[in-house]
């Protein structure tokens, strides 16, 4: 017991419960962390190829003209503002200037959003909003944890009827996304954790994103296509 | 297809493993934030969040997953994100500058029971430190997730309690090291709920 603790019991009477508590917080960090290395590897290995040429046939669009279109629920529809953003306003890659594409998300204009909730219902939200502005041959990407959000199932089947290049994240089983059959590119993070379902799909966007930077280098460049 | 764009999948996520490992050593550091966190919380406190750009969506995130748990039966907590009020932030930035629109904000909503928690990728961001160098100064408890080697100017100000460095260079993967610590922070405050006993202010050392 230290001079303080002697002085003042008082002040440490709980201390015995802390220690424990504190001592299984610090391991729940541990086990954490190695659920999402693990989870990071398993994406690599089930879609690493796929989300190559997901990257492909999106920088093939941006050189097309395409703009994309981002939309997600709660926690998923900050990541389709991350993804939107990152986009738009890159920054630097590798120590060069990344390109800056065109890309909105869907969940930024809240007089829009607020007002489709409102007059027809919160499942069209991002559905009517394609439908007003998107053309054949944009981009629509959007992220579920549970593959199941009913607003993102009539954005997915209004992206087809239009034409769209469909980029679907979910996880678990992709629930309802992946039972369309329709979405051109779809990543199903298998997890049973929606936050670490979360972590794997930032990963996924941030490489669907630097591997389009990429391509795209290396289409202006000449050197895109190597026929394999 | 491109084989160089498929040559370049397995680096991408290789360069995911040590920052994301490197969250586990600051295992303490997340604890005593927790911790702290909680305590705040149990004395009515609210969890004020701020960033720029793609901080500004983290921000949102932690905002909506303390007030909209993910896991059922875990209690709502009171946070609101500084960045989901554009007017305000383009007002402010028009007129004082984008500088000071975070501690502007934190000076008219804050209580100095609150916590500010402040998201910069590089420790850099001078609106991120004056946010919370206000916050400090009001009482708040002040808890920083930066990034890079030392987590930069925010990393190094005595007006943070706190402070997480994701190391590592590439913002994006600054940013999932901060999402995976976020998730976190949410969690490990309702094991701290769990135990009542533990919240009470005079067992803080």
């Amino acid at each position: 017991m230290s001079d303080i603790e002697a002085l003042y019991p008082f002040l440490y009477s709980g201390s015995t419960d802390l220690d424990a508590v504190m001592t299984s917080v610090r391991q729940s960090t541990v086990e954490k962390v190695d659920e999402i290395v693990t989870l990071r590897r398993t994406v690599l290995e089930r879609d690493g190829e796929r989300i190559a040429a997901c990257a492909e046939a999106m920088a093939e669009a941006f050189a097309a003209g395409a703009r994309l279109f981002a939309f997600g629920n709660g926690g998923s529809s900050t990541d389709a503002q991350d993804v939107a953003t990152l986009f738009m306003n890159p920054g630097h890659m590798n120590g060069g200037a990344a390109h800056p594409l065109p890309a909105f998300a869907l969940t930024a204009d809240i007089a829009v959003v607020t007002a489709l909730a409102n007059d027809i219902g919160f499942e069209v939200v991002f559905a009517r909003q394609l439908a007003a502005s998107a053309f054949a041959g944009d981009i629509a990407l959007g992220l579920s944890t549970s593959g199941n959000s009913r607003n993102l199932i009539a954005a997915f089947e209004e992206a087809e009827r239009r034409g769209m290049l469909t980029v679907g994240l979910a996880g678990y089983g992709g629930g309802q996304m992946a039972e369309l059959g329709t979405i051109d590119h779809l990543f199903v993070v298998p997890a049973a954790s929606v936050h670490r379902i979360q972590e794997a799909q930032t990963t996924v966007y941030h490489a669907l994103w630097e591997l389009t930077q990429q391509a795209l280098t290396r289409m202006e460049a000449g050197d895109g296509d190597d026929g394999a | 297809m491109d084989q160089a764009v498929l040559a370049r999948v397995p680096e991408v996520f290789a360069r995911r493993v040590g920052p994301a490992l490197g969250l586990a050593d600051e295992a303490d550091v997340v604890a005593r934030a927790c911790h702290a966190m909680a305590t705040r919380f149990h004395g009515g406190g609210r969890l004020i969040v701020f960033g720029n750009g793609e901080a500004a969506t983290d921000a949102q995130h932690i905002s909506v997953e303390f007030v909209h748990p993910v896991i059922v039966g875990k209690r709502a907590l009171p946070s609101f994100s500084l960045t989901s009020d554009v007017a305000t932030i383009t007002g402010v930035a028009a007129t004082a500058g984008l500088e000071e629109v975070f501690a502007h904000q934190l000076r008219r909503l804050a209580a100095p029971r609150d916590i500010a928690l402040g998201i910069s990728p590089d420790g850099g961001c001078v609106n991120v430190l004056r946010g919370l160098e206000t916050a400090h100064r009001l009482g708040l408890l002040t808890l920083a997730l930066t990034g890079g080697d030392d987590g930069g100017p925010i990393g190094r100000s005595p007006a943070v309690d706190h402070v997480l460095i994701a190391r590592s260079a590439d913002p994006r993967v600054v940013k999932e090291v901060h999402v995976t610590t976020y998730h976190i922070l949410w969690e490990l405050v309702h094991v701290f709920f769990e135990q009542p006993g533990v919240l009470d202010p005079r067992v803080i050392p």
